[in-house]
């Protein structure tokens, strides 16, 4: 260039180049980055809730429903003391932990800051907790480390194995491992047999299904491929009345398909744009838990967002003669 | 001139929290909790503009050849937007557990950032005096 020495010329190079080098990277990947997780710490909730205040009989429960909620981050905590201060009002004995407690790390070196530290108040109230697995819980099914990773998590919360059944009042839950090949790979049949025999012996008034990958989904990720062939099928046949699921950082609940209710419930800690498909009820990006109570023959679902204003509210009656 | 390079590096040092409220806003509800990041960087991007204003301006003084000085302020913004950024992210992506511990000790978060964008200051003075340097005759 004329007038420039070498010097000048390679300095003002490399600072040009570095200038648009830079400029791409910040906006194209680190600030996206930084405005969609969850990384800044926050405080613990602070949140005085009275031990086991909830009531659970042949006719009632109330759980909360929570997704994707693994960072430790403040957004985390703010949903987590979202859930302690409704506690205080609507207390509940049982949150269903719909996958993806525990992103960057495994959940043994990050319990504390995952899931003592966020939920502390309900721990400590005695809530109980119940894990679908999500596919950050271990991010390769076929690895032995991931297997591995798969079993610590199981152990540290008490979880029977990788998808299995519960009962409480008049509930029967059905966890499931959504993850590939856990329901839709070439050996998901074993899976989804166990399902259709569980469903078929379950004889409680409701039946609610757990999993981390919706069959429905405007999200970012959208309807689990293979869910609607294979899975969704044996729900309809077993008359399910819930299915729950994470994976989308968002909320949506979906039209009743042939009499069975779906509802992502994904933002436990972050979230992502959500749109509307021709299923879709109602749906929100936004921060959330799915407050559900069971009272006889009538569920109400209420989704809270994280400044404890309503996003959704909705009621199913339980179905005669399944 | 040494004025428009400082204000530059301010709008550099304060472009990470923005990006962080952007999206807390967009969560809807947190959107208030990040204040105290907002301020610490502006309080940091405040430091940044005296000493980059200091600089530019003992620079003009002494340069053989103006373009010395713009060089110079250029690599020097360059290096301050990458470790604005890039550091605060590295930092806060391997480090999450510790952030947590100190945070439930009382430790506030915005120590944490005030030192990221600390650093992220003191390596862009370095690159700009470096270049400077090799850029004047000896």
């Amino acid at each position: 260039m004329v007038g420039m020495n070498r010097r000048e010329f390679l300095a003002a190079g490399v600072g040009l180049v570095g200038a648009t080098a830079t400029a791409g990277t910040l906006a194209g990947a680190v600030w996206p980055l930084l405005a969609r997780e969850d990384l800044l710490p926050g405080q613990a909730p602070d949140v005085e809730v009275r031990p086991h205040a909830w009531q659970t009989a042949d006719d009632r429960l109330a759980f909360v429903a929570l997704g994707d909620n693994g960072s430790g981050g403040r957004q985390a905590l703010a949903v987590t003391e979202r859930m302690a201060i409704t506690y205080q009002t609507a207390p509940y004995g049982l949150v269903t932990l719909l996958g993806d407690i525990c992103y960057y790390g495994s959940l043994r070196r990050r319990f504390d800051t995952v899931f003592r530290r966020p939920l502390g108040p309900l721990i400590d109230a005695g809530v109980g907790f119940e894990l679908a697995i999500g596919n950050h819980d271990a991010a390769l099914h076929f690895s032995d480390r991931a297997l591995s990773a798969i079993e610590a998590e199981l152990e540290l919360l008490g979880t029977p194995g990788r998808y299995y059944t519960t009962s409480h009042g008049p509930v029967d839950f059905f966890f499931l491992d959504s993850s590939i090949p856990g329901l839709y790979g070439p050996r998901a049949s074993e899976q989804l047999d166990w399902l259709d025999d569980a469903l078929a012996s379950s004889a409680n008034q409701w039946k609610v299904v757990a999993l981390h990958h919706p069959p429905y989904s405007s999200g970012q990720h959208g309807s689990t491929p293979g869910a609607q062939e294979r899975l969704v099928p044996v729900l309809d046949r077993h008359h399910v009345d819930l299915v729950l699921s994470g994976h989308d950082h968002d909320y949506e609940r979906i039209e009743p398909q042939r009499g069975v209710t779906y509802v992502v419930s994904g933002g436990g800690c972050k979230t992502t744009p959500v749109g509307r498909s021709a299923f879709t009820a109602v749906a929100e990006r936004t921060l959330q838990f799915l407050h559900v109570e069971v009272v006889d023959d009538r569920l109400t679902g209420t989704c809270v967002r994280v400044d404890g204003s309503v996003a959704d509210r909705f009621t199913l009656r339980a179905r005669e003669g399944t | 001139m040494a004025a428009g390079i400082a204000l530059a590096g301010f709008v550099i040092i304060l472009a990470p929290p923005v990006a962080v409220r952007y999206a807390e806003v967009l969560n809807a509800g947190v959107g208030s909790i990040d204040d105290d990041i907002l301020a610490v960087c502006v309080a940091m991007g405040a430091v940044q503009m005296v000493l980059a204003w200091r600089r530019v301006r003992d620079q003009e003084r002494i340069a053989a050849r103006r373009l010395h000085v713009w060089i110079a302020s250029l690599n020097a913004l360059v290096v301050l937007a990458l470790s604005a950024s890039v550091l605060l992210l590295l930092v806060l992506y391997w480090f999450p557990d510790e952030h947590a511990s100190l945070a439930n000790r009382g430790f506030p978060v915005f120590v944490l950032l005030a030192g990221v964008q600390g650093v992220a200051i003191l390596l862009a003075e370095a690159a700009a005096r470096l270049c400077f340097w090799w850029l004047e005759p000896h």
